[in-house]
């Protein structure tokens, strides 16, 4: 009997190896990359973010230095480690970066996890809204005005914490209602302003057996997605600290009338699009777009590489989805943010990396045109066809644009947002009922700051 | 009669430091990877922990208790235990009457016997892609050719998920447990089956009173097998529904490792994962030693 109840044990125990054992199996392996990088570098130990030439230039001549890389991609970004190892190549060649690229949504977090338990990469590739979870930790190095002078002011406010720069952003996204453009113009509709002005298209386009949105609700990030659209032009535009304000208990998702409609919108989506949509992958539904099945899509720039993939003259444009008062503003998402350690000892060489990527402008337009992605480097402009630029273009110069990492900064995604998304979704299924889901919301009012403090 | 004791006893101590020495590697390799693990997933349990902080405030059993309040988990229990369950009897019945069919001298058994079996050589997150895409994209154009309106769909709704991860469960995996039950069936010696006729047993009594208990073995292995391996259902969830729509499809591991590692309460993450293990335990326990007991008997 105790045989078999020591097999059951240890058979069992399987279950919570995989987890257990994230923490302790990386702690070989991380442990060892730093080793590695400590024992082949050779540059100055210094560890102060001084980044000027004299340092990267030391760091240029000096012995082979290899410095190691998370980065944490989404579909679109996957590749660009080959331009950046170029070019780098070209003008550092001592320099090499060691990466391990895994995906944003499901793996880039876990894998921080294990770093922070035996010592992070020198330089982490992460989102924007990372910048705040990490730099709370401490683990960050602030970066020196030297390379974040090179990036657009706007690219640099959500990322700076007590006057301190602690992310490089490199590109962004655009977030709004993708629009087929020709369809627009073959029935009439005019750009939506107000809730009134969209349910007018909507109704026009079921008279017509158009399906008004395609969505993929099966990816319950879209709805995570969509819905931080919406908080930003209908909740955040009117209190910005909305997120302090929730967890300060001032209000709530239950109480607060805009939050509500905000999550009421889903069902306005989920109402008028494919009824397949919780069947329907990315880019299927991005395909259905291009072949004129819908006319709009809530959505971001990642989309653009599948329009443009299924059919380069496709012609579309973006526009902010109405909010109750008219004035929603165009969602911007400050996306590839380059973070670099605080306890590297590649500071020179790392800095030479930061070089790279802020002055190389024909690797900046390389990157954006493979993206398709805005540049958040100064001076530079992707070159690849956009027919949804005109419309950034001009809600950037009437001031309707806006930076998402507002709420995301408050409203973290993982254990948050994207928990709520889930339970959204079974109201939308009718598994949960609607105060079901906000309650569920304001239950987890625990795990949604970003901040580790 | 001293002497002889004395010398079977230094036998007996070169034999243990044998067993030993065999015992040791495997013991080391099963100490690090699961034994040390698991205690220390208990230690995390016992703790608020976020998984990225150096602190590990300990909370006691505080964990455990609000996994009882959390209805997120206990929904997920539920999806768990109906998967379980309809996985046993179904792969089980399955794979047993394959079993039987191929065990009859069909003829080409070994090509069906492939066919069945190359499923389970593909990946978990593989199979879960493949049902995605035969459930939206295949088998709706079907309707399409036929005319019909059959809803293939079956991972878009919340009251159709389960059925479609069955189907895409069973799919992958009766053919394995087919060939557990056919090496089971050749075992049997055909001296029971002719002893069993000359008594008068007809096909049905024979299967009852010869086959099944000589299965007993076979069904054990496959028992266990199909319903601790469901109970730990992760990989094919991740790539066909990720635990949509809504929540309905997230089985205990795939909450587990939202809220431990996306949602970064590692310390309560860890307390769901050891209630899976000593349900684990639990349901081992009990289907090894009742199913055993039958053998036993037999």
């Amino acid at each position: 009997m105790k045989k078999k109840l020591l097999s059951l044990i240890l058979g069992t125990a399987l279950a919570v190896s995989a987890l257990t054992g994230c923490g302790g199996s990386t702690e070989a392996v991380t442990s060892e990359g730093s080793q590695t990088v400590a024992g082949k570098a050779e540059t100055s130990d210094t560890s102060e973010a001084g980044a000027s030439d004299s340092d990267t230039e030391s760091a240029s001549s000096g012995d082979k230095v290899t410095l190691t890389v998370l980065a944490g991609q989404s579909t679109t970004d996957a590749g660009i480690e080959d331009m950046i190892d170029e070019a780098l190549a070209e003008k550092y060649p001592n320099i090499t970066l060691e990466w391990e690229c895994v995906g944003w949504d499901g793996e880039f977090h876990p894998k921080m996890q294990q770093y922070l338990q035996t010592g992070v990469p020198d330089i982490i590739i992460g989102k924007g809204q990372d910048v705040a979870t990490y730099q709370s930790l401490g683990i960050l190095k602030d970066i020196d005005s030297t390379y974040t002078d090179r990036v657009l002011d706007a690219a640099n406010e959500n990322v700076t914490f007590d006057g301190k720069i602690y992310g490089l952003v490199y590109n962004a996204l655009y977030q709004g209602v993708y629009y087929n453009r020709t369809m627009f113009k073959e029935n009439g509709w005019e750009i939506p302003k107000t809730q009134d002005d969209l349910q007018a298209i909507i109704d026009d386009c079921h008279n017509k057996g158009i399906t008004p949105f395609a969505s993929h609700m099966v990816d319950t990030w879209s709805i995570g997605n969509v819905t931080m659209q919406f908080m930003m032009n209908d909740v955040f535009n009117k209190n910005p600290s909305w997120g302090d304000d929730f967890r300060a208990g001032k209000v709530s998702f239950s109480d607060d009338n805009d939050a509500k409609t905000c999550y009421q919108y889903n069902k306005l989506i989920y109402d008028n699009t494919f009824p397949e949509t919780f069947s329907l992958e990315q880019t299927d539904c991005d395909a259905k777009m291009v072949t004129g099945e819908a006319a709009m899509k809530v959505s971001g720039s990642w989309s653009i590489q599948n329009f443009l993939d299924i059919d380069e003259s496709f012609d579309f444009g973006v526009f902010p989805f109405p909010n109750q008062t008219g004035d929603s503003k165009l969602i911007f998402e400050p996306n590839i943010a380059v973070m670099t350690s605080a306890e590297t000892k590649n500071q020179d060489a790392v800095n030479c990396v930061l070089d790279v990527l802020t002055s190389d402008q024909d690797l900046a337009v390389e990157i954006y045109d493979y993206t398709k992605t805005a540049s958040m480097i100064k001076g530079v402009s992707p070159t690849y066809p956009n027919p949804s630029q005109s419309d950034i273009d001009k809600y950037a110069a009437e001031g309707m644009v806006v930076d998402v990492n507002l709420g995301n900064n408050q409203l973290v995604w993982g254990g948050f947002q994207d928990e709520n998304a889930a339970d959204i979704a079974a109201y939308l299924q009718g598994d949960e009922s609607f105060e079901q889901c906000l309650a569920a919301s304001d239950a987890r009012v625990g795990a949604s700051s970003s901040s580790t403090e | 009669m001293g002497m002889e004791r004395k010398k079977k006893s230094g036998m007996d101590r070169k034999m243990e430091i044998q067993y030993l020495m065999i015992v040791i590697p495997g013991f080391i390799i099963f100490t690090i990877g699961l034994i040390i693990p698991t205690l220390m997933a208990f230690r995390y349990s016992l703790t608020s922990w976020d998984g990225l902080t150096a602190e590990k405030p300990f909370v006691g059993i505080q964990n455990y208790i609000n996994l009882l309040h959390d209805s997120n988990f206990m929904q997920a229990w539920v999806f768990t235990f109906k998967f379980t369950i309809a996985n046993t009897i179904i792969q089980n019945v399955c794979a047993l009457l394959l079993a039987i069919a191929l065990d009859s001298g069909i003829k080409m058994q070994k090509a069906y016997r492939t066919v069945f079996f190359i499923p389970c050589l593909i990946s978990s997150v593989i199979v879960g892609f493949i049902w995605l895409k035969m459930f939206s994209n295949v088998l709706p154009e079907f309707n399409e050719i036929l005319g019909t309106n059959i809803n293939f769909l079956l991972f878009g709704s919340s009251s159709t998920v389960l059925s479609g991860l069955l189907i895409a469960n069973n799919w992958q995996w009766i053919g394995y447990w087919m060939l557990i039950y056919l090496a089971g069936l050749q075992s049997i010696p055909a001296e029971l089956y002719e002893a069993a006729k000359v008594d008068g047993a007809g096909a049905f009594s024979r299967f009852l009173h010869v086959t099944i208990p000589m299965l007993a073995p076979s069904i054990t292995i496959c028992v266990v097998g199909i319903t601790t391996g469901s109970l730990k259902v992760y990989d094919l969830l991740v790539s066909s529904t990720s635990g949509g729509p809504g929540r309905s499809s997230t089985s205990v591991i795939l909450h587990t490792y939202n809220t431990a590692i996306s949602g970064r309460q590692y310390g309560y993450g860890s307390a769901m994962s050891v209630s899976l293990v000593i349900v684990l335990l639990l349901v081992a326990l009990i289907q090894v030693r009742s199913l055993k007991n039958r053998e036993v008997q037999q």
